[in-house]
């Protein structure tokens, strides 16, 4: 019998990490199904979707991966998968993606979140980037839960004018288009 | 990190350039409509663009609004109408266009296409009817588009057909002389006509396709244009050479082509009809910033028309095919640069300047894709000289294998740098002079046909 298990690890980054929490996992005869990474201001932070043996626990493994030598430490929270797995892609009809771009100013991030909860977006992705003085989030979010797409239109059209950001809610599949070889 | 560039010149693209699909044309074959008689042949063709379009116009506006890029036109072509009339008089021919209009404007379409015939190697009785019938069907309705194939490379040119159509657009232009001639502009003549191409006046659902298909034009010269002003803002005139500049053209033009090809299909899969072709032209609207003109300039002429103006188009058109093919998966129509001068307020602007002669723009259609495209001339050019415009324009599409047309608006009452303003897509421009008018007679009142040409020692 397997079961599923959530790994979080952070960590000031450093080369190697992957190969040593990787390394534990496979020590353990844990599957590796799914990781994500990203280095944010010189810090490393990964999720990964792992099964095992029933014959371990969340502790267990969190302990193993936290004891690894090395001269950063790896922060470790091991949790049980609660739900079903699904494929993780991004391509569906209801998911869109959102830009807003111009003069960065505190709680930005904060007023988008609120915006998504309130029309009940889910937001799958979020980046945030500042090149040549303009400031640029970018969110793939599902629309999936929402009741009007006209509705969501209009409030980010509102948001934009609000918070002053050029913001632009766009179907996943035109980026797909112009970007991917293959349609 | 690529990914957000990609996604954020996605945007650039879509948002401050105002990219659009331009049109989404449904092709629909009326074979099936021949009647024993004029009302039951209209009643079918009513019947069948009916049922099959009816939920077009809905569906390429809910498409449109889930991607955020709109469809500018949806319209219709048909099976060119002399199979539908066979044996029709001139008067059911009338009858039938109004039939098309009815049905145009139920179904909610901007413009139907393929009040058409294909005569250029003979014409037959229907076909001199229909030929009779164009002025008053024309002018009579409001959605139908007219067109005729005159010529082809592998038959050359029908001089009997070219000399009735000089007189036809006369009496177009007469017949809507209250409105500036209008009428002529619902009228196009070709050489290599396409059986597949989406934008209007020259639309048809050629013989050879299915039963009912769409076909998509995509369009984009104010897109084209600002990626160029981007790269020599961002690069440096300096640094860049054309080879450069048509690169950027090419990349601009597969993004272009690939949203088009996405609409396309998805009002395919949601009608529940077979997908044709992508048209990758360059066509330009009256509205500043949207001018294949501007290009030019960009591209470093200070007008349209100046030297170098041949060469620059040859090098658009290439580039505009060559990022457009490997976009979509099937390509087709006209696909290349437009030069409709009342379309494209910087052409028009160069005619005001005198920069833009008739002749130069017949030489500059050797090398993209139509021909001379809605040029105004004045009123009191004949119907013999426009027959020899129209030949020459002929001339050039079937020596050099490729589709050539006319579009020519003798505007009544009004003389060469007089304005015409037509208004929306159509738009305005001075009247272009016309040189030698009347010195043509003798050659048109051959009749016979231009033989078709060799096809090898082409030098």
């Amino acid at each position: 019998m397997e079961k599923q298990m959530v790994i979080s690890v952070m960590s000031k980054d450093r080369p190697g990490i992957i190969a040593d929490v990787t390394g534990v996992i496979y020590e353990l005869n844990g599957n590796l199904a799914d990781l994500k990474q990203s280095v944010l201001c010189g810090y490393f932070t990964m999720i990964l979707m792992v099964s095992f043996g029933d014959d371990i626990t969340a502790g267990e493994i969190a302990e193993k991966i936290s004891s690894v030598e090395s001269e950063t430490r790896l922060e470790v929270v091991v949790k049980d998968f609660v739900g079903t797995l699904d494929s993780g892609s991004v391509i569906g009809s209801n998911i869109y993606v959102i830009t807003a771009q111009g003069a960065n100013k505190n709680g930005l991030v904060a007023r988008m979140g609120r915006l998504c909860f309130a029309y009940g977006i889910n937001i799958l992705d979020f980046d945030t980037a500042v090149s040549d003085g303009l400031y640029s989030m970018i969110l793939h979010v599902d629309l999936a839960g929402v009741a009007s797409l006209d509705d969501i239109y209009m409030a980010v059209e509102d948001f934009g004018r609000e918070v002053e950001l050029n913001v632009v809610m766009q179907h996943i599949d035109i980026f797909k288009a112009t970007s991917d070889i293959s349609l | 990190m690529s990914a957000s560039r990609n996604i954020l010149a996605t945007i650039d693209m879509i948002q401050k350039e105002h990219l659009d699909v331009r049109t989404v044309t449904m092709g629909i074959n009326l074979m099936e409509c021949c009647g024993s008689n004029v009302q039951e042949t209209c009643r079918k063709v009513e019947s069948k663009i009916i049922s099959v379009a009816g939920s077009f116009v809905g569906i390429c506006d809910e498409v449109g609004k889930t991607y955020g890029i709109p469809v500018v036109n949806k319209r219709i072509s048909i099976t060119p109408i002399v199979h539908i009339g066979a044996s029709f008089d001139r008067y059911g021919f009338i009858e039938l266009a109004k039939a098309l209009d009815r049905a145009a404007t139920t179904v909610g379409v901007d413009i139907l296409g393929g009040f058409s015939a294909q005569v250029e190697k003979g014409m037959t009785a229907t076909d001199l009817e229909y030929i009779a019938s164009l002025p008053e069907a024309i002018s009579t309705t409001g959605k139908i588009c007219a067109s005729i194939n005159i010529a082809t490379t592998k038959k050359g040119i029908n001089m009997d057909a070219l000399k009735l159509v000089g007189q036809t657009v006369k009496d177009l232009a007469e017949n809507t002389k209250e409105n500036d001639g209008f009428g002529a502009a619902k009228f196009v003549v070709f050489c290599n006509q396409p059986g597949d191409n989406p934008f209007m006046a020259g639309a048809i659902h050629g013989l050879e396709e299915a039963d009912v298909v769409l076909n998509v034009g995509v369009s984009g010269p104010g897109v084209i244009a600002r990626a160029l002003d981007r790269i020599i803002k961002n690069v440096g005139c300096a640094n860049l050479r054309l080879d450069d500049l048509a690169e950027e053209i090419k990349q601009t033009t597969f993004r272009v082509t690939r949203c088009g090809e996405l609409i396309g299909r998805r009002v395919s899969e949601k009608l529940g009809v077979e997908f044709g072709v992508v048209d990758l032209s360059l066509a330009p609207t009256p509205t500043i910033g949207d001018s294949v003109g501007e290009i030019f300039q960009i591209l470093g002429v200070d007008d349209v028309g100046a030297p170098g103006s041949t060469a620059i188009l040859a090098m658009l058109n290439d580039a505009v095919k060559k990022g457009g093919v490997f976009a979509s998966k099937t390509v087709g129509g006209l696909s290349g640069a437009f030069i409709p001068v009342m379309e494209d307020a910087v052409l028009a602007d160069a005619v005001e300047k005198g920069s833009l002669s008739l002749e130069k723009l017949e030489a500059m259609t050797c090398v993209c894709s139509v021909g001379l495209d809605m040029v105004p001339i004045p009123g009191s050019v004949g119907a013999d000289t426009i027959s020899a415009i129209i030949a020459d324009e002929m001339a050039l599409g079937m020596i050099n294998q490729k589709t050539t047309a006319a579009r020519l608006i003798p505007v009544p009452g009004k003389k060469a740098g007089e304005h015409v303003s037509f208004g929306g897509l159509f738009g305005a421009s001075p009247i272009l002079p016309v040189n030698n008018i009347g010195k043509s007679k003798r050659f048109i009142e051959w009749g016979g046909r231009i033989p078709a040409p060799i096809h090898s020692f082409k030098n």
